[in-house]
């Protein structure tokens, strides 16, 4: 009885904490201008005290915003949680964060007239447009939860990708919404409280009323039917419901991450297990929360020459959280992997596939050294002053395509999941800051010095891997959740960055859309030939990527030592990774996608996959670094960007068929 | 043989002479062939009377710089922080100059041409001493030291007439530009406004900490309570005007209040001479055209 009765108070208990804090800044902040002075703020206006004015139109309202919002957020991340039955869903994994993005971008470039009708609802279109893709994508397979976090990573990714384009060519248009998309609190009037409040208040209730079916979600999809409950209908009502509450809060202040991820988590860790206690504290603790965090910002930051935005430093404060969070969720360990061998029949003759491969890799090589554009137009030479600036591209381009695409295999059979990719592990995502820092804390830096960086940051990314998962045994799911952890630290510091305005943030976008711009003769030789040197090191480990998928316990049995072939293909992994960063840059769909390419195509044993996928990079990669020049010549498309766009449509349209 | 040479004079001289024809004609004066990726640069270039060969992004340059317009023979070179190199080489221009904000595109560049970094807007330098400096170096590279110089002597001239034209006792003016209806770049030390309006004379409101390029970027929350005229650098982003109208901490500024609020058209904030002259220009017509706040 007592620990039942402990059990009801921990949620409580972890509530009382951020609420304190939060009411010691509020009493340290009114307590500037005298206690009974601030309180009558709240109410009065007084046009001759400008500190009377500031409490009223911006102090007071940010405050009741910060803790509308953190409670809107947290109750659709509940939401989410419990549809998709898993602990990591929330808005900006399923895309919704990303589709308002890309719609307020558009918008403000293409019809500047929506903005004016009303942008929240733009905000709304698109974050709901997004959704409504990851739904058509997933609906012939009853919206299984697996599924629609999947499809919802690739939305995102997609979306993600067409924005950067848009933000590289209309930098200086778009520089109000990068501070939307980092999420600032700060307010100059009621207005938008007022907005937010009933609508926040409608979907309470609505959440309510959804409280009972629900709670069916929590059984299996067997049992859940067997109770007469339409899965489909009562997974969309849920969803859409999330949507619609994490649609209103981001288009009122923008992207603030984590808060739906955390405050979900946190009350679920205290020992709140019943979805009505759950969605009551989460919403208390999520409001609590930003607040907090909210208010102790605009303490510390007042003095700084930039904008801190609150959305992206709960991103940023959340990360190291999210890294001590993942060893105590419960993730379903003994789920069986998915067997590896539904994705596509087996080629009846890898060989004579792997040369057709082979033949088109080396026509697309010919072709984007010959064909180009110059001023006039369109021209084919083979004039050595030309390719002399083409063929380290090309090179470099198909080096990394290669490295990412045998990173990518070896993950995806190592963790026995599709889906995973040498993105998600954040070497990609370390090195990214460092590089950002470099480009910020020295002056003018030279790519010798920007080369040093990225590789500093994923060596570091990588040590706090091996730190973080060595006591787990490399646990596949963990590995992937502390990858995502440091990506999430990654955007943070990114949209941070970006939102500041500065001049040099150009060069940021330009090298996180991942470009071979940046390669010279002597680079380029030198990624084509790690690439051969790293690929040539994948093959001894090929017995053990034909075992590894069949789960940890078969290979055992058949006499592989697990946690030590785990450690060095991860470290090859993160070799391959951070090489191939440093030259397209932390965005590519490339790791993802070759591997997948070439199980579609038959190649399933280790040794051909390996193979398939090393020729389908490159050739990806050659693709879309050419196309990069050419599409909207002179200027260029980053080849990291293009082979996003291509790979992504691809990869949905994949799933659509599947 | 002889027949071949005959047919060779009859096609290849007329080919030759047409060819010679639609050359371009030999410039009266020798220009240097120079491009540059830097906006800034740019129009100096422009102002010292030399068509760049090419620049970037030229459209955005329009957009954003607006005046000088760019000459129609300058080639769109691409992106800013990542020129089509390419079709930079096919220029092949006698100097490329870049601000060191593209440094690491130097070693690449430098296969092209000799590359110049000016800089400009760096933090812990005087900003108008540094902007003579860039306008004197540029015309050196491109052997136009003498429109250089004139360029100089007709900014300050014009400054100082402006500055005459100032009317009596202007209050302290603070500088924004929005970003969206709750945020602003305010402009403070170490940027080009600042610089103009410390040689016209007028007190810049703004003391709080500023980036190498001279701005700020602030909620509106932090404008409020400071004793100074407000002067808005358009443009407004899309539908910013019309939240303004029901912010409730924008009415009560005192500068929106008695409706002494200046709007100025957009001019390159970080911009070199002529982005000066124009920005002086724009602020004293303003002023002059509402002289008293009250």
């Amino acid at each position: 009885m007592a620990t039942e009765a402990a059990h009801r108070q921990a949620p409580a208990l972890v509530c009382l904490l951020p609420g304190l804090a939060l009411l010691t800044l509020i009493l340290g902040s009114l307590a500037e201008e005298g206690l009974f002075d601030g309180l009558r703020a709240l109410t009065t206006v007084t046009p001759t005290s400008a500190e009377a004015l500031v409490r009223h139109y911006s102090w007071w309202p940010r405050l009741a915003m910060a803790l509308l919002a953190g409670g809107g957020l947290a109750l659709g991340g509940v939401l989410m949680q419990q549809v998709l039955r898993n602990p990591l869903a929330a808005p900006t994994t399923l895309g919704v964060t990303s589709g308002a993005n890309l719609a307020l971008m558009a918008a403000t470039l293409l019809a500047p007239g929506l903005l004016l009708a009303g942008r929240e609802w733009v905000a709304l279109a698109g974050g709901g447009g997004a959704m409504a893709l990851v739904f058509a994508l997933t609906w012939r397979r009853g919206l299984s939860p697996a599924l629609v976090v999947l499809a919802g990573l690739v939305v995102n990714l997609y979306f993600g990708a067409l924005g950067m384009v848009l933000l590289l060519f209309h930098q200086e248009t778009l520089k109000g919404l990068l501070i939307w998309g980092a999420g600032s609190l700060a307010q100059n009037g009621w207005d938008d409280a007022a907005f937010l409040a009933p609508r926040l208040l409608l979907g309470g209730l609505a959440a309510w009323l959804l409280l009972r079916p629900l709670t069916v979600l929590e059984l299996d999809d067997a049992s859940a039917r067997s109770l007469g409950v339409s899965l489909k209908h009562l997974r969309l009502a849920g969803l859409g419901l999330a949507i619609f509450l994490t649609g209103c809060v981001v288009s009122v202040v923008g992207v603030v991450g984590f808060i739906g991820l955390a405050a979900p988590n946190i009350v679920r860790l205290a020992g709140a297990r019943r979805l009505g206690p759950r969605l009551v504290w989460s919403t208390l603790l999520g409001a609590l929360l930003l607040a907090t965090t909210d208010l102790l910002l605009q303490r510390f930051a007042g003095t700084l020459p930039t904008l801190i935005p609150t959305g992206a430093t709960t991103a940023a404060l959340g990360a190291p959280l999210l890294l001590w969070l993942i060893p105590r969720l419960r993730l379903e360990a003994g789920r069986p992997p998915n067997p590896a061998t539904t994705l596509a029949p087996r080629h009846p003759a890898p060989g004579r596939l792997a040369t057709n491969l082979a033949l088109g890799l080396l026509a697309a090589i010919v072709l984007a050294l010959m064909l180009g554009q110059k001023a006039g137009g369109w021209f084919a030479t083979l004039d050595i002053a030309v390719l002399e600036w083409r063929w380290p591209r090309m090179l470099a381009a198909a080096g990394s395509g290669v490295m990412l695409a045998i990173a990518g295999t070896l993950i995806q059979r190592l963790t026995a999941n599709p889906m995973a990719s040498p993105e998600v592990l954040g070497i990609s995502g370390g090195s990214a800051i460092a590089l950002i820092a470099a480009l910020f804390l020295l002056p003018a830096p030279g790519n010798l010095t920007l080369v040093a960086a990225g590789t500093l940051g994923a060596l570091t990314s990588l040590a706090v891997l091996v730190v973080l998962n060595r006591r787990s045994g490399f646990v596949p799911e963990r590995l992937l959740l502390s990858g995502v952890a440091i990506t999430a630290l990654f955007d943070a510091v990114r949209t941070i960055v970006l939102a500041g305005g500065d001049p040099r943030s150009q060069q940021v976008i330009a090298w996180l859309s991942g470009s071979t711009y940046y390669v010279d003769p002597v680079s380029a030789m030198l990624v084509a030939g790690l690439a051969v040197v790293l690929a040539l090191a994948a093959h001894p480990f090929v017995r053990w990527l034909d075992i590894l998928p069949l789960g940890a316990a078969t290979a055992v049995a058949l006499g592989v030592r697990v946690e030590r072939a785990r450690l060095s293909l991860l470290l090859l992994v993160a070799l391959l990774t951070a090489c191939a960063t440093l030259v397209v840059g932390p965005l590519s769909f490339v790791g993802l996608l070759a591997p997948h390419m070439a199980r579609l195509a038959g190649f399933s044993r280790a040794r051909a996959h390996l193979l398939g996928a090393a020729l389908i990079g490159a050739l990806l990669t050659v693709l879309a670094d050419w196309l990069g020049r050419q599409l909207l010549f002179p200027a260029e498309i980053p080849a990291g960007l293009v082979a996003s766009l291509l790979g992504g449509a691809y990869f949905m349209w994949g799933l659509r068929r599947r | 043989m002889p027949d071949a040479l005959a047919w060779l004079r009859r096609r290849l001289v007329p080919t030759m002479l047409l060819a010679l024809v639609l050359l371009p004609i030999p410039r009266a004066q020798a220009q240097q062939d120079v491009v540059t990726l830097d906006w800034t640069l740019a129009e100096t270039l422009v102002a010292l009377g030399v068509t760049p060969a090419g620049v970037a992004q030229r459209d955005a340059y329009h957009a954003w710089v607006s005046a000088p317009r760019l000459p129609e023979a300058t080639v769109d070179l691409g992106l800013r922080s990542q020129p089509n190199l390419e079709l930079l080489a096919s220029l092949a221009p006698d100097h490329i100059l870049i601000s060191p904000m593209f440094a690491n595109l130097a070693p690449r560049l430098s296969r092209i041409a000799p590359v110049a970094t000016l800089p400009l807007y760096t933090a812990g330098h005087q900003t108008w001493p540094q902007l003579r400096e860039l306008t004197l170096e540029v015309g050196r590279l491109v052997e136009r030291e003498a429109a250089a110089e004139r360029l100089i002597d007709a900014t300050q001239t014009q400054l100082e007439t402006l500055r005459h034209r100032l009317p009596e006792r202007v209050p302290p003016l603070l500088v924004v530009q929005f970003m969206d209806e709750r945020h602003v770049r305010v402009f403070g030390a170490g940027g080009l406004y600042q610089a103009v309006m410390a040689r016209l004379g007028l007190d810049n409101a703004w003391h709080g900490e500023t980036n190498a390029w001279g701005f700020s970027l602030v909620g509106l929350e932090q404008l409020a309570g400071l004793e100074a005229r407000l002067v808005v650098v358009e443009p407004y982003p899309v539908g910013v005007e019309a939240a303004l109208a029901d912010s409730g901490l924008w009415q009560q500024q005192p500068s929106v209040r008695d409706e002494s609020l200046v709007t100025l058209p957009p001019v390159w904030s970080f911009g070199a001479l002529p982005s000066a002259q124009r920005f002086a220009e724009h602020l004293v017509a303003a002023l002059e055209e509402t002289p008293h706040g009250n």
